[in-house]
């Protein structure tokens, strides 16, 4: 195995293994600046904090940090569309300073819209480089985006991030899925980013449609994901790892928020937080209380401590995480988080009384190898009770394990989710294919 | 990076970010001279960040 000094293993060997301590305390004045950039820059973050009676220089201990108020996604939405236009009062800086703006998807409702400076590209572009350098990422790699990056900000950023890291960056954009991949074959590319879908539908099309296998014919080494939880699911991880015989790493970010996490060489189950450039609290659910042991879920409150256009403080982003009980064994200082996201506060589902995790059902789906990567699930009332279906697709060639699989699939789901479903099988290829947001779980009983 | 002088390193940082100003202060609105040393203090930020805010 090879012997890395620090400078070759951490992007930052400074920050990634600052000593908790010590991060800590770093983590609590870099709130207090970013907390007075905002009181002193934007009327809505000045009105907040005063009607909260808080001011930044009350902060000195993250206890103090927790009694300051969150932002929420739909107090945005609010502010946008009004003069400083179309940011409104959140805006900390004068509007020809911005230079760049994107939105998010809307999957939640009306998208929120984000303005950056130049600096604060620069920042996505460094919250990036942590990520790519942590992942082997290298100045001899050839990175092929297989996304035109349109108005979200994901792939606009890694690919930033990796340019600023020396890498060499094909944007593939325009082109459809089979010319992405025999680009990627021709120029030798070592590695790609793109959602856990489309890497398991670029894997698919390239069997199917050109007859090639992508961990033979293609030179991906490395694929970074981004936009849903696959990477952290361990059969889906394996999935794409084996199609592609690559390892497969993921990521988390959003853009109201930056890119604050990543797993690293190690695989370790879990991500690194980006501690240098974000503080991630945990809040439990119910009393609001915060979350320091490992291994109990809450709700995810973040601040983005460097951003400075349209600061990101105690946003409330309502995804549902833990932390790792484990420190990683690369050295980072940072603290991980358990599998990734496991599940939003606003969507969090339950089922016949018991909470339901979508991520559960696909650990599931995509641990049986005679089914394919497709799945959808559907929650419906019927009369009283509530009713899950899901469908799935059998492998081609796995037609006549039906019976068999039917009964694997429902023991472990059973098992893992303690729920019962009505599972029916579908014609490979005949469930819906996504490139980004797939949408596998529908819950249709609010419709009623 | 037990022996590296970080001190040393913001100090130099700092140097960067007066050189970037001082080029704006006299710039008398030539654009090409203004936005080319906005980004040298965008870049100067970064290693703010990444080295010089461990020592302030
Ligand atoms: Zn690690």
């Amino acid at each position: 195995m090879a012997i890395f000094t620090d400078s070759d293993r951490f992007w930052n060997p400074l920050l990634e293994t600052l000593p908790r301590e010590k991060l800590r305390e770093l983590q609590i004045r870099k709130f207090r600046r970013i907390m007075k950039w905002a009181h002193d820059h934007s009327k809505f973050h000045r009105q907040l904090y005063d009607k909260a009676g808080v001011e930044p220089g009350d902060i000195k201990t993250m206890e103090d940090i927790s009694r300051v108020p969150k932002v929420e996604k739909s107090m945005m939405r609010g502010i946008q569309k009004k003069e400083p236009y179309p940011y409104g009062d959140m805006l900390c800086v004068p509007l020809e300073e911005i230079t760049a703006f994107r939105q998010t998807s809307g999957t939640t409702g009306q998208p929120v819209y984000q303005p950056d400076t130049w600096q604060d590209w620069e920042w996505w572009a460094e919250a990036w480089a942590y990520i790519l350098y942590a992942q082997g990422y290298r100045r001899s790699d050839r990175v092929f985006i297989p996304f035109g990056y349109n108005i979200f900000v994901a792939f606009w950023a890694g690919h930033y991030g990796a340019e600023k890291l020396g890498c060499e960056v094909v944007p593939g954009g325009v082109l459809n899925t089979e010319a992405r991949i025999l680009k990627m074959q021709e120029l030798k590319a070592t590695a790609t980013m793109a959602t856990p879908t489309y890497i398991l539908g670029m894997a698919d099309t390239a069997r199917k449609k050109l007859g090639l296998d992508p961990a033979k014919d293609l030179n991906i080494q490395r694929i970074t994901c981004a936009g849903e939880p696959g990477a952290s699911i361990p059969a889906t991880k394996k999935r794409m790892e084996e199609a592609w015989g690559a390892r497969v790493y993921d990521h988390i970010g959003a853009t109201e928020i930056g890119a604050w996490s990543y797993e690293c060489l190690e695989q370790p189950g879990g991500l690194h937080v980006n501690e240098g450039l974000f503080l991630v609290e945990i809040e439990d659910v119910e009393t609001g209380e915060i979350i320091e042991e490992p291994n109990r879920q809450g709700k995810m409150v973040i601040t983005a401590f460097d951003r400075i256009a349209q600061p990101c403080i105690r946003f409330d982003s309502k995804d549902i995480i833990e932390w790792h009980e484990q420190d990683c064994a690369c050295g980072r200082t940072f603290r991980m988080i358990k599998g990734g996201v496991v599940g939003r506060a606003d969507d969090i589902t339950k089922v016949k009384g018991v909470l339901l995790a979508p991520t559960a059902i696909e650990e599931v789906v995509r641990g049986l190898p005679e089914l394919g990567d497709e799945y959808e699930v559907v929650v419906t009332k019927k009369g009283d009770t509530d009713d899950i279906s899901l469908k799935v697709e059998l492998q081609p060639g796995a037609e006549g394990l039906r019976e068999e699989v039917l009964g694997k699939l429902s023991d472990q789901l059973r098992l893992k989710t303690n729920l019962r479903y009505n599972i029916s099988f579908h014609a490979y290829g005949s469930l819906p294919r996504y490139d980004v947001k797939a949408k596998r779980f529908k819950d249709l009983r609010k419709a009623h | 990076m037990a022996d590296m002088d970080l001190k040393e390193i913001s100090r130099m940082i700092q140097e960067i970010e007066d050189a970037a100003k001082g080029l704006i202060d006299k710039a008398q609105g030539i654009q090409a001279i203004l936005r080319n040393a906005d980004r040298i203090l965008a870049s100067a930020k970064m290693l703010k960040i990444n080295v010089s805010d461990l020592v302030s």
